[in-house]
């Protein structure tokens, strides 16, 4: 679904990314993890080019993403992304914002548009609230409006950067609902987060990444057994204290 | 020669020649603030653009338009443009002056509306696949547009005055029409304030539209919708599983 190969980038003379190669294959929840800063968020926005990089070359089921060829509306299309802060637009409802990409985007049906938002909005537990504008809803249910608006595409992998990173505990736990119900269905995911709970609960995979270099690529419950390398495992005792 | 002459401002008042002429402002102002605005909008994103074949000369028509008078820039349509043999009404002229002075004001009104629209937003568009014209359409043109409302009102209400300055090249519109009666009665008085009057009219009634303007465009932004005790009871942890 997603290959990774020995992608590079640098701001300047900061190298944020050091040759980071991966597979994802489809239906795998790959949970990207390691202390801040050191390129997670890069890495993953990479895969749906919102951030550009100089060498190596990414694959989303096939297509290139690092190609003058390549139509990056199309490959967005099919890799959803949820952000940290939501960015919800603001000054639409979260009907519309679920059903413009789908309309204007991929020139969809509108009857089938609205149905499939509704449905999508019962499944985040937000159909009451389909004609509010962004502003009315609370973090949590912005973020789980955020995640309707990214499977309205039809994606066929979800990319989430530190979905929960802005919510107090309580919304933590709604959204990491409304993400493992996703995993159990068979999403393909990729999901750049500090939620070790979440990790252990519903990954399948673990990308530790450290100044720009992914230093395991394992199974999760490898990873969490501790047969990883060191600097993972310092990592690991400080996200239990 | 008394001080006041109540007969005399209300005479003005009344007179269709003075309310012809506050018609032409109000004319002239609207016509020259919508296109100016749609100028405007091109030159903010072209000065906006990474390119320096569109940054530059968006740059340099601000540069220009801002830094010289718009009484020169409208004796030079009026005198200049018949040498290149175009021939156009003082009308013509004057709304041509007005849009190009204003759109250099309005690109960068409209530049800070634009740079304001959150970055967040506008890459949640991208990474739902809209394209860059798209993007600028539904979520940052919107988005900016309710932003600059109260500097654009600043814009309209200038406007409104500084169309007197048309009558350099002739114009007749209310301030002209007005000093053209003093000449007849020596009214000044009188005669400037039926025409402060007729500004402070139309200035009067832009505020309410703006309010209007404003009360729409701040409808998203209220947060009267929110009732609190729903976060708690719309989600049902528990019996999502059951679902």
């Amino acid at each position: 679904m997603i290959t990774l190969e020995n992608v590079t980038k640098s701001y300047g003379s900061f190298q944020v990314l050091r040759g980071c190669s991966a597979k994802i294959e489809k239906g795998e929840v790959v949970v990207v993890c390691g202390p801040s800063g050191s390129g997670k968020s890069t890495l993953i926005k990479c895969i749906n080019a919102l951030e550009t990089f100089e060498s190596g070359q990414i694959y989303v089921d096939g297509t290139a993403v690092r190609s003058a060829g390549t139509d990056h509306s199309m490959l967005r299309a099919k890799a959803g992304m949820v952000f940290q802060s939501f960015e919800l637009f603001s000054h639409l409802t979260i009907l519309q914002n679920i059903m413009l990409a789908p309309r204007i985007v991929q020139k969809r049906e509108t009857t089938e548009i609205q149905a499939l938002a509704e449905t999508l909005l019962r499944r985040v537990g937000l159909e009451r609230h389909a004609n509010k504008y962004p502003i009315a809803l609370s973090g949590g249910q912005q973020q789980r409006a955020a995640i309707a608006r990214a499977l309205a595409m039809r994606p066929d992998v979800m990319l989430f950067d530190e979905p929960t990173s802005a919510l107090d505990p309580e919304m933590v736990q709604e959204v990491l609902q409304v993400m493992t119900e996703l995993a159990r269905e068979g999403m393909t995911m990729m999901c750049v987060t500090h939620e070790m709970g979440f990790a252990r609960q519903v990954a399948t995979r673990i990308l530790f990444v450290d100044a720009g270099e992914i230093v395991d690529d394992c199974r999760a419950a490898d990873f969490f057994a501790g047969r990883c390398s060191e600097r993972a495992q310092v990592f690991l005792r400080y996200e239990a204290s | 020669m008394q001080i006041w002459s109540w007969h005399g401002f209300f005479t003005y008042l009344g007179s269709p020649y003075i309310f012809r002429g506050a018609l032409l402002t109000l004319g002239m102002t609207a016509v020259s603030m919508v296109l100016g605005f749609f100028l405007g909008l091109l030159i903010a994103v072209m000065k906006r653009s990474p390119q320096p074949w569109f940054s530059w000369p968006a740059r340099f028509y601000v540069w220009f338009f801002r830094g010289t008078p718009l009484l020169v820039q409208l004796v030079v349509i009026y005198a200049g443009l018949p040498k290149l043999d175009i021939r156009l009404s003082v009308m013509a002229c004057s709304i041509i002056g007005l849009t190009l002075n204003e759109a250099a004001y309005l690109a960068e009104i409209i530049r800070a509306g634009l740079n304001a629209v959150p970055a967040g937003q506008i890459a949640a568009a991208r990474a739902l696949g809209m394209s860059e014209r798209q993007i600028a359409w539904r979520i940052a043109f919107p988005q900016a547009f309710r932003l600059i409302i109260p500097p654009l009102g600043n814009s309209v209400n200038g406007l409104l005055k500084t169309t007197s300055v048309t009558s350099v090249i002739s114009m007749e519109e209310l301030m002209q029409r007005s000093q053209i009666l003093v000449q007849d009665q020596f009214m000044v008085l009188e005669l400037f304030s039926v025409a402060a009057l007729y500004y402070l009219l139309m200035t009067t009634a832009w505020d309410f539209f703006q309010r209007r303007i404003e009360h729409f465009a701040e409808r998203p932004y209220r947060r009267q919708q929110r009732v609190i005790p729903e976060a708690v009871m719309e989600l049902p942890i528990s019996s999502q599983d059951a679902r």
